[in-house]
This record gives C-alpha cells, sequence and structure tokens, in this order.
C-alpha cells in the first residue's frame, strides 16, 4: 500500500468516528497493550469514570471472545507449542458522541444459530432482566463450549448504555462472519 | 496455615489470605489471561480453612476497580464459601470497597450480597489510599 491508498483508507476510517482499528492476530498482549492505549485516551479525554469502565468491559470482553472463540485460527495447542493465534477485527469509535468497540471474528456455520438466538433473547431484556439472567446464568452449570463463566454477552448488554447489534453473513460452506457493536 | 500474598498485577489483584488472622482481601483489577489458572487453588485452600473453622470472627475486604464476566463466576463462589461458614457458625464480615461514583461497581457489590443471610456486608466508598 502506497500513501495513495493508505490516505484515502484513513481518511475513510476518521470520517467515521473511527479512533483506533485493528485487524490480524488477536492475543492477550494485544488486548493489553490496545486495553492500556484506551485508558490513556480516555483519561486524556476526561471521560466520565462510568463511561471509561464501561467502554473497557466492551473491549475485553469482545477482545476475549475473539481470543477464545475465533474459528480463524493458527496453530493447535496440540502441536507442542501450546500457542494459538486468534484472527480478529476489532474497531473503537464514536458515533453521534457516544463511544462504540466493534469486533468481527469468523465462526462455524453450525454455531450460528445457536448464538444468533442466544444474543437475540439477551437484546430483548431490559436492566433488572439482565441482571437476573447474569445471576441466573453463574448459578447454574457453564455452558457447553464455553471457557468462561458463560456471561460474556450478557455482561456486554448491561455496559452497552446505549445498546448494541450484531449480525452474521455467510462467508462459505463451513464458515460465517459475525460482528457485533456496543454503545457506551 | 501460610498466608498466601500476591502482589497485584495490570490484570490480576492483591490478594491476602491471612489464615491464621483470619484477614483476607482482594483489590485491583480482574481479568486474568485463565481465571482458573489464577484462582483455582487458592480458592480450594480457602474453602477447605473455612470448612474447618468454628466460632472464629474473620473479615473479607473486596476492593476491585474492574473484573471481567469470566472473573465473577468466582467472587460470586467466594460469596458462597463466605455464606456457608457464617451459616456454620463462624462471625464474618465482608467489605465492597467501590470507587466513588463507579457505579458498576457498586451494582456489582449489591448483587452478590444477595447471597449472604447471616454474613454481615458493607457497601463502602475506597479510601482515598486505596484509589487507583
Amino acid at each position: 500500500m502506497n500513501v495513495n491508498e493508505l490516505l484515502p483508507f484513513r481518511k475513510s476510517l476518521t470520517d467515521q468516528g473511527i479512533l483506533l482499528c485493528y485487524n490480524g492476530y488477536i492475543t492477550e498482549e494485544v488486548l493489553m497493550g490496545i486495553g492500556a492505549t484506551i485508558k490513556h485516551k480516555m483519561a486524556a479525554a476526561q471521560a466520565d469514570q462510568n463511561v471509561t469502565r464501561g467502554l473497557f468491559s466492551l473491549f475485553v470482553e469482545q477482545m476475549q471472545n475473539v481470543i477464545r472463540y475465533s474459528a480463524e485460527k493458527e496453530g493447535s495447542t496440540r502441536d507442542g507449542t501450546g500457542l494459538v493465534l486468534h484472527y480478529g477485527l476489532l474497531v473503537v469509535g464514536m458515533e453521534a458522541s457516544h463511544y462504540f468497540v466493534a469486533c468481527g471474528n469468523m465462526i462455524d456455520n453450525q454455531d450460528v444459530d445457536t448464538l444468533r438466538n442466544n444474543l437475540t433473547h439477551i437484546k430483548s431484556l431490559d436492566h433488572e432482566e439482565l441482571k437476573a439472567l447474569f445471576r441466573k446464568t453463574l448459578k447454574g452449570e457453564t455452558p457447553p463450549g464455553s471457557l468462561g463463566a458463560g456471561v460474556g454477552f450478557i455482561d456486554i448488554a448491561r455496559r452497552a448504555t446505549h445498546g448494541f447489534e450484531f449480525d452474521f453473513a455467510n462467508m462459505d460452506e463451513s464458515h460465517s462472519y459475525f460482528s457485533i457493536k456496543a454503545y457506551v | 496455615m501460610e498466608t498466601i500474598q500476591i502482589a497485584a498485577t495490570e490484570r490480576t489483584p492483591r490478594v491476602l489470605l491471612d489464615f491464621d488472622n483470619h484477614n483476607y482481601s482482594l483489590s485491583g483489577e480482574s481479568y486474568p489471561e485463565d481465571v482458573s489458572d489464577f484462582y483455582s487453588s487458592m480458592l480450594n485452600q480457602l474453602e477447605n480453612h473455612l470448612g474447618q473453622l468454628r466460632d472464629v470472627a474473620l473479615r473479607f475486604d473486596f476492593s476491585f476497580v474492574y473484573f471481567n464476566s469470566s472473573s465473577t463466576k468466582v467472587i460470586m463462589r467466594l460469596f458462597e464459601m463466605l455464606e456457608e461458614t457464617a451459616q456454620s457458625g463462624n462471625q464474618v464480615v465482608v467489605n465492597w470497597y467501590y470507587k466513588e461514583g463507579d457505579e458498576i461497581m457498586q451494582e456489582m457489590g449489591e448483587e452478590f450480597a444477595l447471597d449472604l443471610q447471616r454474613a454481615e456486608f458493607h457497601l463502602l466508598p475506597m479510601p482515598e489510599i486505596l484509589d487507583g
């Protein structure tokens, strides 16, 4: 990419209010580095502490989702290195004076329906209902396939004080692309 | 039993489990790469220890600035353990400190406290010295 390609790319990002954009391997190191940068940016912008904490929560939950569940990955825990690199896309920006965090990653087609149903249900709940579901899920068995507490999306919904949206796009016979965008 | 003391990192809390003096605390941030790696062993030790205590006064201070969703399960389990040992006749005080104005941490404290019946619970603004 030369400057004639990069400049319009940069302009398109800034025109959309994008503060930060990363596409590639999402690792714990990337999470820590970008996380610290977001904290610095919010401190410099003298943002409200609840907005800062909310944005940071949305960021951590979404990044950990990509690290744990992205179907686009290299390496395997079985090859002896124990290193798996998960691929994903992160965008942090501001739209109509609300900060947002968006992530995209590939998932297996077979997981689309479960994820869509789960998120559709979570999106339909109000604050108190989300609290109740959060508690019920924590008290129950961790959902199959979950590598955390199984409450990541509920947590995102709770912290997204200005809502969240999600979408899927079919890529080929085995994979779809999943995106989630949450506003604070 | 030997005290467990772990310094805070950017993503894990400062841990103090002073078994002999019945004084426990977690403070700072909690979003470790692997929650069970960080917490499992200390939780098991604490659970065994609390199960053996009788007629003891103990205190657990939580002073979190941030924790991720995976950590919530650990904190809920701690609250359950504390309530159980209170039900067994120990005198348990749980202090939940939050940064003044931090609505998320205040609300989380209230939610975890729903598990406490016999254990005494206090929701308190964080002293300036802990204000990180």
